[in-house]
């Protein structure tokens, strides 16, 4: 899903643990602190369902995201594109006989969830939500309460081994099977420090052949300078700061996939319903790919 | 036809969960209900709420698609679709009044809905992070007050509640009990064993206990020593019948990886009221209270006896104060003769120590010598007064020939301490002393020992010329073989034989007094009677043939100018 605004990842605030441990651990947070809940901040997920015209949101979060929109006049469509990708994603993916889907940095559960798509062609489709967002969380759980084939995972995406490892992903996914991993409009909140191209690393190795990723992310590609300053100041506002990248790298990510045609492209020029829907298409900021795992 | 341009009138109004296709297929459904409406009679203005309704529904929900939709029925649909009466243009905006009002409408309630949505999510999401912090601040909590071998409470909670039980409501008459339980001889465990299943049998013994006690607390202070705390107590019973328990508990084999692990404990109670008592205190008497069941032998409990307490800690504090008590030259000697029987003339003298305690006066050898050996601080003391001994003795010169000797108690672990034959060679030395005017007192139990090494020491001692006698001969087990063995000059006759010659009746002492002597003359030694108390006991004394009294009668201890007073 997403775009400029998704679900998160919490950056790495002292948050609770410091407090709780005091010198009795050692500094990094212990598997059991919890999140803290700061709901006086402008939160990325829910910045993004106003993109998509939701209202699932509050104050602060249309606060930013009208600042967004003042100095990227286009983020909303940005928005709209993205999402419109991850569906024609998905259905692509359904088409290609994939059953089971990990959606890592789900955010807010606005229209057009990955399982409503799955499900509407493949019934028996199942889907683990991922995201490290606690509101996000709770409102996917509502949302999906009674979908038997649906999970939701508080996670950070920063951290693949706990996902994978996570006891409600491995009831719901069977990873000797084909899985498509979707990192939609998130990795633009994962910093170079992080180390993206290890998690997806990381996350690839669990994966068996015939398995996809896909991936989406701002881009800095053909962009004007002070427009992607703004929206940098923008997002320095959230937990999460934006990390633009341009092909290149974005094609990196796919390492030890295989692009799926048409490969890396500005998201509206993956496969589209029709030839109108991808003009302007670098105008989306958003460039995507889907890669199958071989083998 | 115009179903498509509506659909592309909305396309990009915002976000649309379906294709193009899918979208114009649901457009064209909506257009047909609305002709249907314009041609029907009455005018049904539902159709449009219910048109509207749909639209919302399917996501074609913002004011943009709103605008579009108004715009494309009014130019369009009468047109595209040819629909043909008189009053059309009044129908259409009515039916259009009627669309704009239910997708408002509809557009509100949905808003509405999201938000309520939110905010639910967002309190649940605040409930859950609450819920996790109070778990994890009780997990975290849990650790820092629980021993996370046994998982019992550890010093820490235990001290907590300890003092929460003496603090609160004091002066009520509440009554609180510990019980201050160790195992006995753990370390036999470990060593036999190992420390593996030590802790093991160490987890054992702490579930057992925590079952035999409770409801009371039950923390593990370290090691194999735990703590019991009975709060609420109604009387002594009460915590002596959990003592009981607990050692019931312990008393049961614990099997181990197949090892029978056997373990008993002492416990020591103490159990007053809250009101004037303090954790500390309360945990110092448990202490004291338990190291008495521990020499009691283990296996069993002790009740804290405040009198005991009292004199065990003023003996404490007593012994605490000899080093600084020498420093300060706090001790002194007094001399006791030791008086030949057959012409009444000074043989020697016993060097007894005393101690000017600057608060408690003038202490007596039998107030601190027992404590001295204890502790060990005998050997400092014991050591103080061979050197301050014969630093005077040597200055004693006689009118009438040979000046007295000195006699000098010997603790057992001053003669077993290596290095003793030097000391007093060099002390010997230093001073000036003639071996000869040296006697060392030990007792006989200073010779039960299998060890060679004290035996060797007296040996070369002996050599040297110093007298060694055995002290209050015949209360212990007057073992004759090492008279044989040892370079013994002089046995000294415990005064309670003495005693029994004041009753002419009691002829059995004097009968053993007679052949002491007698075996002490056939083995070539000299024997003074301790205790001589009257005339009639030296006379009788002269008679048996013993050799030298000391006692009352021959004179109390005295410092020693009565000493040279008495041979110049």
């Amino acid at each position: 899903m997403a775009s400029l605004a998704k679900a998160g990842q919490n950056t790495r605030r002292g948050g609770v643990a410091p407090r709780v441990c005091e010198g009795v651990r050692s500094l990094q947070r212990p598997d059991w602190a919890p999140e803290t809940i700061d709901v006086e901040r402008p939160s990325v997920a829910r910045m993004y369902d106003y993109y998509l015209g939701g209202s699932h949101n509050f104050a602060v979060d249309r606060a930013a995201a009208r600042a967004m929109v003042a100095a990227v006049p286009q983020a909303p469509l940005m928005a709209q594109a993205n999402r419109a990708f991850l569906r024609r994603a998905v259905q692509f993916l359904t088409d290609a006989g994939i059953r089971q889907f990990l959606d890592i940095g789900s955010g807010i559960p606005t229209v057009g969830n990955v399982h409503e798509i799955a499900q509407r062609h493949a019934p028996d489709s199942r889907v683990v939500y991922v995201d490290v967002d606690p509101v996000a969380v709770a409102h996917s759980r509502e949302i999906l309460a009674g979908n038997d084939r649906t999970a939701v995972v508080q996670e950070d995406l920063r951290h693949p081994d706990r996902i994978l490892g996570h006891p409600d992903v491995r009831a719901m996914l069977d990873f000797s099977q084909p899985v498509a991993v979707l990192v939609v409009a998130v990795l633009h909140f994962v910093a170079d420090d992080d180390r993206p191209a290890e998690v997806l690393r990381t996350l690839r190795t669990a994966l068996a052949p015939g398995s996809y990723l896909v991936l989406s992310q701002a881009s800095d590609d053909g962009r004007d300078e002070t427009e992607r300053a703004e929206a940098e100041e923008v997002y320095r506002r959230t937990d999460n700061p934006l990390w633009v990248r341009g092909r290149a790298e974005l094609t990196g990510f796919f390492d030890g996939f295989e692009l799926v045609d048409p490969g890396v492209v500005w998201v509206p020029q993956w496969r589209p319903e029709t030839p109108e829907s991808a003009e302007d298409a670098e105008r989306a900021v958003f460039l995507g790919g889907v890669g199958r795992l071989g083998g | 036809m115009f179903a498509r341009a509506w659909a592309k009138a909305v396309a990009g109004t915002s976000y649309l969960p379906m294709t193009h296709a899918q979208l114009e297929t649901l457009l064209q459904r909506l257009t047909n209900l609305l002709a249907e409406a314009l041609r029907a009679e009455p005018l049904d203005l539902r159709v449009g709420h219910r048109v509207a309704d749909e639209l919302v529904a399917a996501h074609i929900a913002s004011a943009e698609a709103l605008g579009r939709t108004v715009e494309v029925i009014q130019l369009r649909l009468v047109r595209d679709l040819d629909l043909v009466a008189d009053d059309i243009e009044d129908r259409m905006a009515r039916l259009l009044g009627a669309v704009a009002t239910g997708y408002a409408r509809a557009l509100r309630d949905r808003t509405l809905d999201e938000q309520e949505s939110i905010r639910r999510a967002a309190m649940t999401a605040q409930a859950e992070a609450e819920q996790a912090l109070r778990a994890s601040e009780a997990r975290f909590r849990h650790q820092a007050t629980h021993d996370p071998l046994t998982d019992l409470p550890n010093r820490t909670l235990f001290a907590e509640r300890l003092a929460a039980a003496v603090d609160g409501s004091a002066g009520s008459g509440r009554r609180v009990g510990l019980c201050f339980l160790d195992l006995d001889r753990f370390k036999r465990v470990n060593d036999s064993f190992g420390h593996q299943i030590g802790d093991r049998a160490l987890v054992a013994a702490a579930r057992r206990l925590r079952r035999a006690v409770e409801p009371h607390l039950v923390a593990r202070l370290g090691g194999d020593a735990f703590v019991v705390l009975v709060e609420r107590s109604t009387g002594t019973g009460d915590v002596v019948a959990v003592a009981e328990a607990a050692l019931a508990a312990l008393s049961e084999p614990v099997v181990v990886d197949g090892h029978d692990v056997t373990v008993t404990a002492s416990v020591g109670i103490v159990e007053r009221r809250v009101a004037g008592t303090s954790p500390d205190d309360l945990m110092r008497a448990a202490g004291s209270t338990l190291h008495w069941a521990k020499s009691a032998g283990g296996a069993g409990w002790a009740l804290y006896d405040a009198e005991r307490d009292g004199r065990e800690q003023a003996r404490q504090e007593l012994s605490a104060a000899i080093p600084a008590g020498l420093e300060r030259g706090e001790f002194f000697l007094d001399y006791q003769p030791l008086t030949s029987l057959h012409d009444g003339s000074l043989l020697g003298v016993e060097a007894l120590v005393r101690w000017r305690h600057p608060r408690l006066g003038v202490l007596r050898p039998d107030s601190f010598i027992g404590l001295a050996e204890e502790t060990g601080l005998i050997v400092q003391l014991g050591g103080w007064v061979l050197a301050e001994a014969c630093r005077e003795a040597v200055g004693w010169t006689s009118a009438s020939g040979q000046p007295p000797y000195v006699s000098v108690n010997l603790a057992v672990r001053q003669v077993r301490r290596p290095g003793l034959v030097q000391e007093v060679r060099a002390l010997l030395r230093r001073t000036g002393l003639p071996p000869n005017r040296l006697q060392l007192e030990i007792t006989e139990s200073t010779m039960m020992t299998t060890s060679e090494e004290p035996v060797r020491a007296l040996r070369a001692l002996a050599d040297l010329g110093i007298r060694i006698a055995i002290d209050d001969f015949g209360t212990g087990y007057s073992n004759l073989a090492y008279l044989r063995d040892l370079p013994v000059t002089e046995l000294k006759v415990a005064g309670e034989f003495v005693r029994g010659l004041r009753a002419p009746e009691a002829r059995a002492d004097e009968r053993i007094l007679a052949s002491l002597v007698s075996l002490a003359h056939a083995l070539d030694l000299t024997v003074t009677a301790e205790g001589v108390e009257t005339g009639g006991q030296a006379e009788r004394l002269r008679a048996i043939g013993c050799d030298a009294g000391q006692g009352w009668h021959f004179g109390r201890p005295a410092p020693p100018d009565h000493i040279l007073a008495r041979i110049r």
